[in-house]
């Protein structure tokens, strides 16, 4: 494997659940030491699409590729670079929290006991609780700790936070990025699907964006907070209609606007100053506020 | 030093974590020698991305603001700009030119924008006469 091996490639990737179409010719591509961002409502389709990686699902059509392989044909060498935090995550409840450790740990051929330790005591886990008794969050903070231990080159979460308090939702990420992320850069890559977008903002470095199977949005994150704006602009009296169109959201009340723009920011703020406006303010789109701009539009 | 972290600004996350610490190092809110936060405690903190925070850093470096001592960590240089005199003025040129274009656009003529840069130029030396009178206590 070289490095310019993508970590990730899909290519038109299809798959249906009977009739119902799951993922729709999709395409995606994950470079090495990238954190990448699978945003989509629920059903949109990325556990499916993240089940094609892992060959619990084959593509129907299309093709996916980690690290140059085809995880159906290689599952063996795939799984050996890659571990996964899926959105349910089951252990055996009559096991301890240690003896499941050492029970994953011996499908691997590396295992960091110095994470494993320094895990254990942010989280403030009791190694000898049985995992039948852990609350949900306990549960996703074994599941963390069994992906991170092996230092792999690539980490999957699907829908990591979803269904976990604020306080474990922040220590999750914080443990993504002191303990996983602490690898040699570059060689570190992440994806995440998630709609608990916020948390996840400032790791992610580029997103796509999947809505009913299809990949509607797919951009680097700086450069998508630069292209998505809000703008609002405050007359001292009702304004004349102005050509607006560029915008893909527009709200009015009497003398106040508020537009959202898609790259056409600088046009509208300029066609909004020749009406001399009291005010005029413009302010980034969050990666949340994308996602819910983009698929109400 | 304490960073604040806005999506909302429209500036890459990386260029906010640079242009704090040479907001920083000109108000003489972080002195000469002084150590910057690790780069993963940091990461960790603002919850972002470690390449992001690194990014900071190894720009901070080339542009001469902070140097890596191996082991040690990162630290805010002596004299804090390594760059050749025209190289400055380039710098420094872009800069002012993006705040000439703004004044143009809020109708703020010639004589108040000069007037300004004065202003801030007086608030900074006292910010900067504070931090030393602090330093000297």
């Amino acid at each position: 494997m070289d490095s310019s091996t993508p970590a990730i490639q899909i290519e038109n990737l299809c798959y249906a659940y009977g009739r119902a179409e799951a993922v729709h010719d999709l395409s995606m591509t994950v470079q090495p030491g990238r954190c990448y961002g699978f945003f989509g409502r629920n059903g949109a389709g990325k556990t499916t699409t993240m089940k094609c990686l892992l060959n619990l699902l084959r593509p129907q059509r299309g093709q996916v590729r980690v690290f140059g392989l085809d995880p159906a044909k290689h599952e063996v060498e795939v799984k050996r670079w890659l571990s996964y935090v899926p959105d349910q995550v089951a252990f055996y409840p009559w096991m301890s929290v240690r003896e499941t450790l050492d029970y994953l740990a011996s499908f691997r051929a590396n295992w960091n006991r110095k994470i494993e330790q320094e895990l254990f005591e942010r989280f403030g886990l009791d190694p000898s609780q049985r995992t039948g008794n852990l609350s949900k969050g306990q549960r996703t903070q074994v599941a963390l700790i069994a992906a991170v231990c092996p230092e792999t080159d690539l980490l999957v979460l699907d829908e990591p936070t979803s269904g976990l308090d604020p306080i474990v939702r922040r220590e999750f990420i914080e443990a993504v990025i002191g303990a996983y992320q602490q690898g040699i850069p570059g060689q570190r890559t992440i994806l995440v699907s998630t709609h608990l977008i916020t948390e996840f903002e400032g790791l992610i470095d580029e997103f796509t964006l999947i809505d009913r199977g299809r990949a509607v949005l797919t951009l680097d994150a700086d450069q998508a907070r630069e292209r998505f704006q809000k703008i609002r602009a405050r007359f001292a009296e009702v304004p004349p209609e102005i050509d607006l169109k560029a915008a893909l959201r527009v709200r009015r009340d009497g003398r106040e606007l508020e537009l959202i723009a898609n790259g056409s920011g600088a046009e509208l703020m300029e066609r909004l100053r020749q009406h001399n406006p009291e005010a005029l303010t413009t302010e980034s789109l969050t990666l949340e506020e994308i996602f819910v701009a983009t698929l109400k539009a | 030093m304490l960073f604040l972290i806005s999506f909302k600004s429209g500036t890459p996350i990386y260029l906010q974590i640079v242009e704090q610490v040479k907001a920083a190092a000109a108000s003489g809110a972080l002195h000469p020698g002084e150590a910057l936060p690790s780069i993963r405690p940091l990461a960790e903190e603002l919850r972002v991305n470690r390449n992001t925070v690194a990014k900071a850093y190894s720009e901070l470096e080339s542009l001469g603001v902070i140097e890596t001592l191996p082991g040690r960590g990162c630290f805010l240089k002596e004299n804090h700009s390594g760059l050749r005199k025209d190289a400055r003025r380039k710098l420094l040129i872009e800069e002012v030119d993006r705040a000439i274009v703004q004044a143009h656009h809020l109708q703020v003529p010639r004589d108040e924008l000069l007037e300004l840069i004065h202003e801030r130029l007086d608030v900074l030396d006292d910010k900067r006469r504070a931090h030393e009178g602090k330093k000297e206590d």
